[in-house]
């Protein structure tokens, strides 16, 4: 027989003989591995999913153009579009309406009411992007070029509930035009809910006479794409009115848009890995140390340092690869239900109207098995270590184990983390990325549980000694029982913080991510307040490209009686940067005497006396701060009119709305510079005594009232905070996750200790003690750990929270927010925590005494 | 087979257990090993089975000088050349009998034949596929002195086996595991300070402040007397 | 020629069925193909309510042509073609053929539309060029909307232009005509040596038996061609001889009609032919038609009843599967004449592209079996649906 069989027997017989002993605690690392590496593994599939999805969805848009020509402003004058397609080396070039366009009475109904329409040349479009193509009923061909006919794509139909040869209404300004339904865009990617027109009909139907979104360029086959972009950005004029993008540059703006969120969505998904971890060391550590004699006996008998070491990290890698398999296989499950049920975008409302598939991922599956299998390892890792070089003779003696775990009592690697977590906090963020602000976060975390250990012993030893002082002299089994509890707290302090570890991780975390989510809900809330003053707020539609008031309308509306003051808000969109999303342009009335008044300042502005004379103002959000640096007092122009305006930036203003960076300015100023004089949104003030239904009645008298949508600032209000809440949906499902996981921690750390601790209560059975003071013990001994626990990890959760909100935030999503605590919520968890604490102790206790007392004692293992 | 020079081991508190202890154990012989507790008998077994480094001196298994030895070596050594029985027995729990036994073969990559027919011989044939915790004190010491030399050691190292155990029990498991030493050609030190468990040794040695001093025989035998009566004509 | 119906040669993967469409349109189409499609409306577009459809006139009797306004584009009719085929010589004495036409058709996009990018005409253009070394043809083909000056026709002389192809008479009532085409270019001149020759009853061109069926005709035969093909980078001169057909119409094909059969031959004696029938499903004859002028300008012109078409060979083409009567025998009166094309497949298949699929090629003609000179044959109607 050769040497290696009988080493696989050995290893297999001690795994075995281990895992089939202690079924519930392999069970519940295998879960906590399984839980983390599933979670991370979905959010990774569903986020890969939706954002490719995404990103197809916009390429096919653009076909395979090499080139796109816009404006920074939503559209611009067609004139540039002959010149372009007679330049040389222009193979084909493809003019483009796109708007987004309102369906009338769907704002209630749909999240989004807007259907995205392209207007399309169809000669050209049919090289530039086949896909886009409609296709027309039988014998009705002509339809593609109609001036009244929209093809849709199978998703947009089924969204809309419509058919074809349907009619289509859609909401332009106040007036509804229908379009006819003419057929089906087969070939549009699933999911994605767009229409298809004439552009020369789009122009006309949608009042974009004269006007296209963009134009796209295929070259000439072996052009220079580089040289042909700046020659041309040369030539165009006016300069700066056009943006030359490459395709990339469309793919780094829908990255952009919706990076922060996907990295923080796997951010909080590594944390419940990161909780598994500590599942995995704690059961691991746990397992090593029950088993001391064993592996000194096996020492004896002659097994190595390296192979004892193998067998322990064996077993460690056994339990993450088995956990991270049934981790890939449950993320991967779940990511296909989550996409089918609840589509890409989890609440966070970034890939909507996009129907992604999830799409087994070997790369990233392999990543995750690795990293599952990485921690598991890990965590096996200074278990293994201790019980490979602990000398056998010493270890074959009983009543060695808290000495075993002594040695993760060193404070140093604890108090390092600590400091360059706080060192993190400094630094500032990588690619718009709070990157040193989650490594702070996993510092702090790390740093915290490292030094439980000595902390639980310095608080229990305390609590004993006071307790003890007290209480001598009283007798009676209560404090019998407590002293008890915390002498072996106190004393065996190693082993009490392995079980607090994961009760430590779990509910710091829920602390931290409680904080920043009500910090976040009370500041948007407060907000909301702020920047909603008026008594009705009127709009044509909630969004889109074709909303608008025109100047009649807008006198109409004025001269409603009972209205004390209307002021009326222009909302577009700027491309400021071709690589990021578009920036919001509000132009509305402004209070000069004091903007704070109008906008939600955050403290940093020019008092307008102090503006210089012949200055615009802008207020920018803080977005704009950080993309831009649009600070107060700089000098800057906006594309906004030919040649581009100078303004000087004021102040900077709260913005809980758009991440990507808003700009407000006067309407007067609006107006004078651009000449347009359409208002999206009106906000309505009502003399006393005078209700919002009345006012709302006699507008919807006017023979364009039927369009017009009303709203009160507690529905807005309502409204925003319900998407609010949605879209931390996923947050409390991970926090759930993480909380689960840290219970099953404190559950496998309780049954694996009682169960080593069965001579310890079979000896106080002996000395009179009943199997119920015994579980009493257990109790008390679970609810002061997970007190401490609760205590602990409210501070550090507090601390984390502190850089979530004042770092994390800010740079992810660049806008600050105000601390607030929610001690309700936070104390009812706490005590939930507790409680299931004591009741895991207890249950896991009973096994413990259930068995033989006197044998208890005489075994030895 | 193993010789002992000039040993000296203090404990970690600094008291001097051991001082310039010298002994040649020759092969197949089977000695006991008595004492004081305290005296230094288990540490004296931890040193001989390489678990434990002697502050001075030198110890050589058939020449070889453990001091030469790495870990990795020392417990290569351990595992082809020792066999061990505790007092506590030390069967692991979730084993059966047969792994049990089979431990050491495994360990060096024997092939594991060799383990029913050591249960048989300390009579426990058919029972190999029970766990530790069916078993009695002096049936889980049967089962460690079949895994003490199952893989045919050169010397097996005893403490105190019989601590545990009735007077009953001790002398079955003394007999048998004399016999099955001289049966495997082993030979043999048992630590212990029972007179009768000492009588059933070749040799009897005293550890004391001084070294190791032979002790008469028949001091041995008058003070066991029932227990050896049995078997005398092995001692010697 | 005329509006036709032929049978649209393409086959589509869902379960589109096959249209019928224009002669202009001897152009069918696949899913994707726009082309055609417009064609279609000549023929369905009356039964689509639009609310604002534009009024087409209608082509009637009697009304006469006059010229040069109407070399010019007629934008208030639906359909309209400028078709020029014609046979050329290289230096080394080989011959080739080419066929360059472009189309107008009137939508019934909203004439009240004030967008530029309105689709209110649209312009159509093939090219092809047929050597008999290559084995089959060369083709190109475009399309766009009317507009931005980038593609138009005008009005008061021949002037048309799509992007970089264009058409155009000039005031000495020459052609030049430019094709930048994806394999090939062309740069012809051709220069009348005839008056324009007004078809059927002086240039009324019946196409079946109901009044309406009808379209304003005239061809331009024994045109003189002088210019330049560029084939593979090398540019060669070549000269020789075309035909060009203008026809407008707001046409009506016979429901039965399924295809037709088209020549238009310059003969070597000066005279010029122009024949053609129109087939319907069931093979029968729906209206025929041949006119013949000679150097003198005598026309002589035969009634459905005197012309018949008799195929003598086939050929079937190895792409769609279509047979095509590549070899035909036509009677006018007494007169038989014989058509043996350049090469067979001279077929004009571009189904991966627009869909279109129809055989246009140069042939030489033979009168009661004596060769008389070198024309253009067409032939439409022949794909059948491929069964997959």
């Amino acid at each position: 027989m050769t040497k290696s069989p009988n080493k696989g027997t050995l290893s297999r017989w001690l795994l075995s003989g281990e895992w089939q002993s202690h079924r519930v605690q392999a069970a519940v690392a295998v879960i906590a591995i399984a839980l983390g590496v599933a979670l991370g593994f979905a959010i990774h599939l569903i986020n890969a999913a939706a954002f490719s999805e995404f990103s197809a969805a916009a390429r096919s848009l653009s076909g395979q153009s090499d080139l796109e020509v816009r404006s920074p402003q939503a559209t611009f004058d067609e004139s540039i579009y002959p010149v372009l397609v007679q330049r040389d080396n222009v193979e084909l070039a493809n003019p483009v309406l796109e708007l987004d366009v309102a369906i009338p009475g769907s704002s209630q109904e749909r999240k989004d009411g807007t259907l995205k329409i392209l207007g399309l040349d169809i000669f050209r479009a049919s090289l530039m992007a086949p896909d886009l193509i409609g296709i027309p009923g039988e014998d009705k061909l002509f339809d593609i070029l109609a001036d009244d006919a929209i093809f849709l794509s199978p998703a947009a139909m089924e969204w809309l509930g419509v058919k074809q040869g349907d009619p289509l209404p859609l909401r332009v300004g106040t007036q509804t035009i229908t379009l006819r339904i003419a057929g089906s865009l087969t070939r549009a990617r699933t999911g994605q809910r767009i229409g298809v027109m004439d552009i020369g009909a789009a122009q006309w139907r949608f009042r974009r006479i004269g006007q296209l979104s963009r134009i796209e360029l295929k070259l000439a086959p072996g052009i220079d794409r580089v040289a042909f972009k700046t020659a041309l950005e040369q030539q165009l004029e006016p300069r700066g009115q056009y943006q030359i993008t490459e395709t990339a540059d469309q793919e780094t703006r829908v990255a952009n848009m919706s990076r922060a969120y996907r990295v923080n969505l796997n951010m909080l998904a590594m944390v419940a890995l990161f909780t598994g971890t500590f599942l995995v060391f704690s059961t691991q550590a746990l397992s090593v140390v029950r088993r001391r004699h064993q592996f000194a006996l096996l020492r004896v008998l002659g097994l190595t340092r390296r192979q004892l070491l193998t067998q322990v990290l064996f077993e460690g890698g056994a339990l993450g690869a088995v956990g991270s398999l049934a981790g890939l296989a449950l993320g991967y499950a779940t990511a296909a239900t989550a996409l089918h049920y609840f589509g890409g975008d989890l609440g966070g409302g970034f890939f909507t109207g996009v129907k992604p598939t999830v799409y087994f991922d070997p790369l990233a599956a392999a990543v995750f098995f690795i990293l599952g299998l990485g921690i598991t390892l890990l965590g096996s890792a200074a278990p293994a270590w201790e019980a490979a070089t602990a000398k056998p003779a010493q270890a074959l003696k009983s009543g060695s184990e808290d000495i075993a775990l002594s040695k993760l009592a060193t404070p140093w690697p604890g108090l390092l983390c600590l400091a360059s977590g706080a060192l993190f906090t400094q630094l500032p963020p990588i690619f718009d990325l709070p990157v040193f602000g989650y490594l702070a976060v996993a510092q702090l975390l790390t740093g915290g549980i490292v030094l439980m250990p000595r902390f639980a012993a310095l608080v229990f030893s305390a609590v004993s000694s006071a307790v003890g002082n007290r209480t001598s002299g009283t007798a009676g089994a209560t404090p019998a029982l407590t002293t008890l509890a915390l002498a072996r707290l106190a004393n065996a302090p190693n082993q009490a913080a392995i079980a607090l570890g994961g009760v430590l991780a779990s509910f710091t975390l829920m602390v931290a991510m409680a904080i920043m989510v009500a910090s976040f809900r009370v500041s948007v809330d407060d907000w909301l307040k702020h920047i909603l003053p008026a008594d009705i707020y009127l709009r044509t539609a909630m969004s889109g490209d074709t909303r608008g008031l025109t100047p009649d309308e807008i006198k109409a509306l004025a001269a409603i009686p009972g209205i004390a003051r209307a002021d009326f808000f222009r909302s577009s969109k700027l491309t400021l940067d071709p690589g990021r999303p578009s920036i919001a342009l509000i132009a509305r009335p402004i209070d000069m005497t004091d903007p704070g008044n109008t906008l939600p300042m955050t403290g940093e502005a020019i008092a307008p006396a102090l503006l210089p004379k012949d200055a615009i103002p802008i207020w920018v959000s803080e977005a704009m701060v950080d993309l831009y640096g649009y600070t107060p007092g700089k000098q800057v122009t906006l594309p906004i009119a030919n040649p581009a305006p100078g303004f000087v930036i004021a102040g900077v203003w709260r913005d809980y709305g758009r991440q990507f960076g808003a700009v407000q300015m006067q309407l007067a100023d609006y107006q004078r510079l651009t000449g347009d004089r359409l208002v999206n949104d009106a906000a309505l003030w009502l003399e006393n005594g005078i209700t919002p239904e009345q006012v709302i009645a006699s507008m919807r008298r006017l023979p364009f009232g039927d369009a017009l949508e009303f709203s009160e600032p507690g529905q807005i209000r309502a409204l925003s905070l319900n998407i609010f809440d949605r879209s931390f949906a996923v947050t409390y499902l991970l926090e759930g996750v993480a909380v689960i996981i840290g219970l099953l921690g404190v559950a496998a750390s309780f049954s694996a200790q009682a169960f080593a601790r069965t001579k310890e209560f079979g000896m106080l059975r002996h000395i009179g003690m009943t199997r119920r003071q015994i579980l009493g013990m257990l109790a008390v001994e679970g609810c002061l750990l997970t007190a401490l626990g609760a205590v602990l990890g409210f501070v550090l959760g507090w601390c984390i929270s502190l850089i979530l909100v004042f770092i994390v935030n800010p740079q992810s999503f660049h806008w600050t927010m105000q601390l607030s605590l929610p001690w309700k919520g936070l104390l009812g968890v706490a005590l939930v925590l507790m409680a299931s604490a004591a009741m895991t102790a207890l249950a896991s206790g009973r096994h413990a005494v259930s068995g033989n007392a006197i044998r208890a004692v005489r075994e030895d293992w | 087979m193993l010789e002992l020079r000039h040993i000296g081991k203090a404990y970690a508190s600094g008291r001097q257990v051991l001082a310039n202890l010298s002994y040649t154990l020759g092969a197949g012989e089977y000695v006991a090993i008595m004492g004081e507790s305290g005296v230094g008998k288990s540490t004296l077994l931890n040193l001989i089975a390489g678990l434990d480094v002697p502050d001075t001196g030198e110890i050589l298994i058939n020449g070889v000088a453990m001091s030469s030895l790495d870990d990795d070596a020392a417990t290569r050594l351990r595992r082809k050349e020792f066999g061990f029985i505790f007092q506590a027995f030390h069967i692991l729990p979730h084993l059966t009998l047969s792994q049990n036994i089979a431990l050491p073969l495994l360990l060096n990559g024997a092939s594991i034949e060799r383990a029913e027919p050591m249960l048989d011989a300390v009579g426990l044939g058919g029972r190999g596929h029970h766990f530790p915790h069916q078993l009695s004190g002096g049936e889980l010491q049967r089962i460690a002195i079949a895994r003490a030399l199952v893989h045919r050691p050169k010397l097996v190292l005893a403490d105190e086996p019989t601590g545990n155990l009735d007077p009953d029990t001790a002398r079955d498991i003394l007999m048998l595991m004399r016999r099955e030493i001289k049966a495997n050609g082993a030979s043999g030190i048992i630590v212990t300070h029972s007179h009768a468990a000492a009588a059933t040794a070749d040799r009897v040695l005293a550890l004391t402040k001084d070294g190791l001093h032979p002790v008469a025989p028949a001091k041995v035998a008058n003070a066991a007397a029932p227990a050896v009566s049995a078997d005398s004509h092995h001692s010697g | 020629m005329q509006p036709f119906k032929c049978n649209p040669a393409y086959v589509d993967h869902s379960n589109r069925q096959q249209h019928s469409v224009s002669r202009a349109a001897r152009i069918s189409f696949q899913r994707a193909s726009f082309l055609a499609a417009f064609f279609i409306i000549t023929w369905f577009g009356a039964a689509i309510g639009f609310a604002a459809s534009p009024q087409l006139s209608p082509v009637i009797q009697g009304v006469p042509l006059a010229f040069p306004h109407d070399f010019g584009a007629h934008p208030d009719f639906r359909n309209e073609w400028w078709y020029a085929t014609g046979w050329l010589e290289t230096p080394e004495k080989k011959s080739l053929g080419f066929q360059v036409t472009f189309f107008r058709v009137a939508t019934q996009h909203d004439r009240s539309n004030p967008s530029r990018f309105a689709p209110q005409q649209l312009i159509i253009a093939h090219a092809a060029l047929s050597d008999p070394a290559a084995g089959k043809l060369l083709h190109d083909q475009k399309s766009a909307r009317e507009g931005f000056g980038l593609a138009y026709t005008k009005e008061g002389n021949t002037n048309v232009k799509l992007n970089d192809w264009y058409f155009v008479r000039e005031e000495n009532g020459r052609y030049e005509t430019s094709i930048t085409a994806d394999n090939f270019m062309l740069q012809l001149s051709l220069i009348p040596t005839q008056a324009p020759m007004l078809q059927d009853l002086n240039g009324f061109s019946r196409k079946g038996p109901r009044p309406e069926q009808a379209s304003y005709y005239y061809s331009e035969p024994q045109l003189q061609v002088t210019g330049t093909v560029t084939r593979d980078g090398k540019e060669i001169a070549v000269n020789g001889i075309a035909w060009l057909d203008h026809e407008w119409s707001t046409a009506y094909l016979d429901p039965a009609a399924e295809g037709w059969d088209w020549v238009g031959a310059n003969l070597d004696d000066g005279s010029s032919l122009m024949a053609f029938r129109i087939r319907s499903k069931d093979g029968s004859k729906v209206w025929a038609y041949a006119g013949i002028r000679d150097p003198s300008g005598r026309f002589t012109k035969f009634e459905p009843e005197q012309v018949t078409f008799e195929p003598q060979r086939n050929w079937r083409s190895p792409r769609t599967n279509a047979t095509y009567p590549v070899e035909m025998r036509i009677r006018t009166g007494s007169t038989e004449w014989l058509l043996t094309p350049l090469q067979d497949d001279q077929e004009l298949d571009s189904r991966q592209s627009t869909g279109s699929v129809y055989w246009e090629g140069a042939v030489t003609i033979t009168r009661d079996g004596k060769p008389a000179g070198r024309g253009y044959y067409e032939m439409t109607g022949y794909v059948e649906p491929l069964t997959l």
